[in-house]
């Protein structure tokens, strides 16, 4: 570890993510979710007629759908109550458009992102920062040279109201649209904050861009957008964290991301989730990608009760190329299903989809995936890998995936391999004299090893860094 | 059941008249009625649909012309070896009532779904295997034809401690009827009892305006292996669940399977194993070409359960594509809950090896004939699997008749 990663040495993790702050907000709208609700949110917002009217379609869909409960071995959801949920909370800050000093935020909200180590990071190694507390954005900046560029990186709320010829384009409407899923709707109707990326034609944004997302109150719900908009030949990596302290109420995220790749770019998404474990981590993410572009989905989920995602993409042109890295970590009581999804609809196109995941303490990993390879989609070739590893006999690991394949001309492959820690491994290295603990994490970081090495350090430091702290006094 | 149409004349005197003109004992009407009854309220197998793709239609099964329950007729050569009795279900239940009643319905619940009801409601023909303690037999044979329009067959293997049995069964279309769709139905339940050996290999070779739906399953005792061979090749569309359950310490399955489809042929095979007991282990290998506007659906579940100590289990399904219209959905399902396990899984789908075909035709093969052969390599692993030399050559000439 180089010395600009000492920062997150010296910081007690455990402190970094399970603090609460005292909850103070200037505006919060009743639990529940009615048209009067969403009207409200849209009017705090200061919203054009098109995007009240997207939301109300959005409130129309989800309350005609059912909740989906009939996936062989999904989450349970029938704790999660619509309307025991506070949607839209804005922090009691004069920061409707965020600011771009962190020494502007109040002390409170400062010192929370400061003990994540967001402003440290920023300095080192970003190239732009937002952060979102509660509903609402309250930090973004980006890097001069970027905007220079042309680069457009600010919070969703904001690009409404200055971009809205792009946003009306792209907002929910080709990638993820609000029949998609139950909560795909939700999530239209009540979106709040989140991040909105532009990098216009041949723009290489050399260093990641991140969002941290953070919920304080407790019952809340998060639902930030974010729409990432790489023009042909652009090139940029997002990078996401998310945080929650832990409260006896649920909390629900339902975040929507789309992700449009032009021609030839490359957009890299990475996810880092460490959601409180009263949470539920529903969302949608989704990318299409066009002639010889390049998307590639980073995730490791290692908090919330239950999680729901699996990050799509949609090759539509020839030679577009998707991989999916993902990691999931149960514990005791969590409940993380996760997986892929990619739809082949051009010929030559490529995906490769690589899963591991660790149960251990009762938890439960389920590897759920599609990959649809469609008719007229010749030569293309995709790879499926999932591994999984269990420490104990309470812990429970899934893997189901589905492949439907239209088209002859291809070569699919899906492969998938569960096991436990090796006792020879963990007896060869006590052997060297590591002790029993050291020994496994060892191992555990070599298995997911593949992922780490993918994630700029800051985040692969962070990564392991949890995944030691799951495993903490936890074996024997 | 919602959606589902009742077979015309199904009603409590149809069923009565079955059982009376076989003339069955009590046990066994109740039985019949009770799955009878249970139709209203049962729903089709469950078949895999994501978004925007329903995997196999089942619903569109039109059982008002399909079925005629009170029109069945099959000719059925059943050969035996010593020691080990062959019976029709007719005989069996004459001359070993008690057991066939305990067996029936002991691995299968007749009321499991709506076509396992509807079955058991109906079937007139069947075969009772029961290998006492000790014995060893091979070669049983069961070969059916099926001369109605409909026609229901429910099929008991019982083998005591320590014997061992090898059966073939086989199933295709006899006289031709007067319709334009048959469905032919098939439940297979086996009790194999401790340290017994059963190898069960079927064959469904039915002509190509049949559906087919069977359900194969074995209750594996300790120190037992229960190994399925699912050959399919004939029908229209096909629905097959060959599943064992891993009941005794040290039990062990194989479920091989092979299927070529051709035309517009619809296969949904499903390969599926319960771990529930220590030491077990499960090896599942599906083989499946096709070829012209067929299609093919997969699923195979290996399901470790929370008590079933160091288990070894293992799944591989291969497909083969030879033409551009048809498609391949496939579904290999890991469900573990024991982390004391060595489990894999594995899925390909893919054309025939450009390479192969290069060597071959360089070694002056011609072209079609080059393909034809590495098709028929291609069966190999799951021809080796089959120990009834009779069963292989079978399958190979129907492999062989239906390469272009």
């Amino acid at each position: 570890m180089s010395s600009e990663q000492d920062h997150l040495k010296d910081t007690d993790t455990e402190a970094r993510f399970d603090f609460k702050k005292e909850e103070s907000s200037a505006f919060q709208t009743e639990k529940g979710l009615t048209e009067e609700t969403v009207r409200v949110i849209s009017e705090d917002k200061d919203e054009p007629e098109w995007m009240l009217n997207r939301r109300l379609r959005a409130l129309k869909q989800f309350q005609k759908m059912p909740m989906p409960t009939d996936w062989p071995g999904q989450p349970d959801l029938s704790e999660v109550d619509v309307a025991e949920i506070v949607p839209y909370i804005r922090p009691d800050v004069d920061v409707r458009a965020g600011v771009d000093d962190w020494t502007e935020l109040p002390d409170e909200i400062k010192d929370t992102f400061d003990k994540l180590g967001i402003p440290e990071a920023e300095k080192n190694a970003l190239s732009g920062v937002g952060a979102q507390y509660e509903s609402e954005v309250v930090y973004q900046n980006m890097q001069e040279r970027w905007e220079e560029k042309g680069v457009i990186f600010m919070n969703m709320d904001k690009a409404v109201q200055e971009h809205p010829e792009i946003v009306k384009e792209h907002f929910m409407t080709k990638c993820v649209p609000p029949s998609d899923n139950k909560f795909a709707a939700l999530h239209g109707a009540v979106w709040s904050g989140g991040s909105f990326v532009y990098v216009p034609e041949d723009v290489t944004v050399e260093m990641p861009v991140q969002a941290y997302f953070r919920m304080n109150s407790e019952g809340m719900g998060q639902f930030e957008h974010t729409l990432i908009v790489a023009e042909d030949g652009a090139e940029v990596h997002y990078i996401e964290g998310c945080s929650a302290p832990k409260y006896s109420a649920f909390n629900l995220h339902s975040g929507g991301v789309e992700v449009f790749v032009g021609e030839d770019a490359h957009v890299q998404y990475s996810t880092v989730q460490n959601w409180s474990k009263n949470t539920y981590n529903l969302n949608t993410k989704r990318a299409l990608v066009e002639a010889d572009g390049r998307m590639e989905w980073i995730s490791g989920s290692m908090g919330s009760k239950a999680t729901m995602l699996y990050p799509s993409t949609v090759l539509k042109g020839p030679r577009a190329s998707d991989n999916h890295i993902t990691i999931a970590f149960a514990g005791d009581g969590q409940n993380i299903d996760t997986g892929a999804k990619v739809y082949h609809n051009a010929p030559d196109t490529k995906s490769t989809i690589e899963s591991k995941s660790i149960s251990k303490d009762g938890g439960r990993t389920n590897y759920r995936g599609l990959v649809h390879i469609a008719d007229g989609a010749t030569d293309s070739s995709t790879s499926v890998e999932c591994d999984a590893l269990m420490f104990d006999n309470e812990s429970t690991s899934d893997t189901m995936p589905y492949m439907e394949i239209n088209e002859s001309k291809v070569d699919v492959a899906h492969e998938a391999t569960v096991g436990k820690i090796g006792d020879e491994d963990v007896f060869y290295l006590q052997s060297r004299g590591l002790d029993d603990d050291d020994a496994k994490q060892m191992i555990v970081s070599g298995f997911i090893e593949p992922i780490t090495e993918e994630l700029p350090i800051e985040y692969a430091v962070e990564l392991n860094r949890l995944v030691e702290l799951e495993m903490e006094g936890s074996l024997g | 059941m919602s959606g589902v149409q009742l077979p015309a004349n199904l009603s409590e005197e149809t069923v009565r008249e079955i059982s009376e003109t076989r003339d069955e004992p009590e046990w066994l009407l109740e039985a019949r009625l009770d799955a009878l009854e249970s139709l209203e309220t049962l729903e089709l197998p469950d078949v895999i649909q994501t978004p925007g793709r329903r995997w196999t239609n089942l619903d569109a099964l039109d059982f008002e012309s399909l079925v005629d329950p009170l029109d069945q007729a099959d000719e059925t050569e059943r050969a035996s070896d010593e020691g080990v009795e062959v019976l029709t279900f007719a005989e069996a239940i004459d001359a070993h009532p008690e057991r066939v009643e305990s067996a029936f319905g002991s691995t299968i619940d007749p009321e499991e779904n709506y076509l396992t009801a509807l079955s058991a409601a109906l079937f007139t023909t069947g075969t009772v295997v029961y290998v006492p303690e000790g014995v060893d037999a091979e070669d049983v044979t069961i070969r059916a034809e099926m001369n109605s329009r409909s026609l229901f067959s429910h099929t008991l293997v019982v083998t005591e401690k320590s014997s061992s049995v090898t059966i073939l069964e086989s199933i295709e279309s006899g006289e031709s009827v007067d319709s334009d769709a048959r469905y032919f139905s098939n439940l297979v339940e086996i009790d194999a009892g401790e340290n017994s050996y059963v190898q069960y290999g079927s064959l469904q070779d039915l002509e190509e305006d049949t559906y087919s739906y069977s359900l194969k399953r074995a209750d594996v005792g300790t120190y037992a292996t229960v190994n399925w061979i699912e050959g399919n090749l004939g029908s229209r569309l096909t629905r097959s669940d060959v599943e064992s359950e891993l009941n005794g310490d040290s039990a062990e399955t194989k479920i091989v399977g092979a299927f070529f489809g051709h035309s517009d042929q619809h296969f949904d095979v499903n390969a599926r194993v319960w771990h529930n007991a220590e030491n077990t282990t499960a090896d599942l290998v599906t083989r499946g070409v096709l070829d012209e506007e067929a299609r093919s659906v997969y699923e195979g579940v290996q399901d470790v359960g929370r008590d079933a100590w160091n288990t070894s289990s293992y799944q591989r399904e291969n497909t083969l594509m030879l033409s551009d219209d048809s498609e391949a959905d496939a579904s290999p399902k890991l469900i573990i809950q024991n982390h004391d396990t060595e489990a894999s899984h594995s899925a390909t789908v893919g054309q025939v090896d450009q390479e192969d075909l290069f060597y071959m035709v360089s070694r002056s093969v011609p072209p079609q004939q080059a393909r034809n052969m590495l098709v028929e390599g291609f069966f190999v692993p799951v021809l080796e699997e089959i120990e009834v030399d009779e069963f292989r050559e079978d399958l190979e000439e129907l492999i062989a008749a239906r390469l272009r």
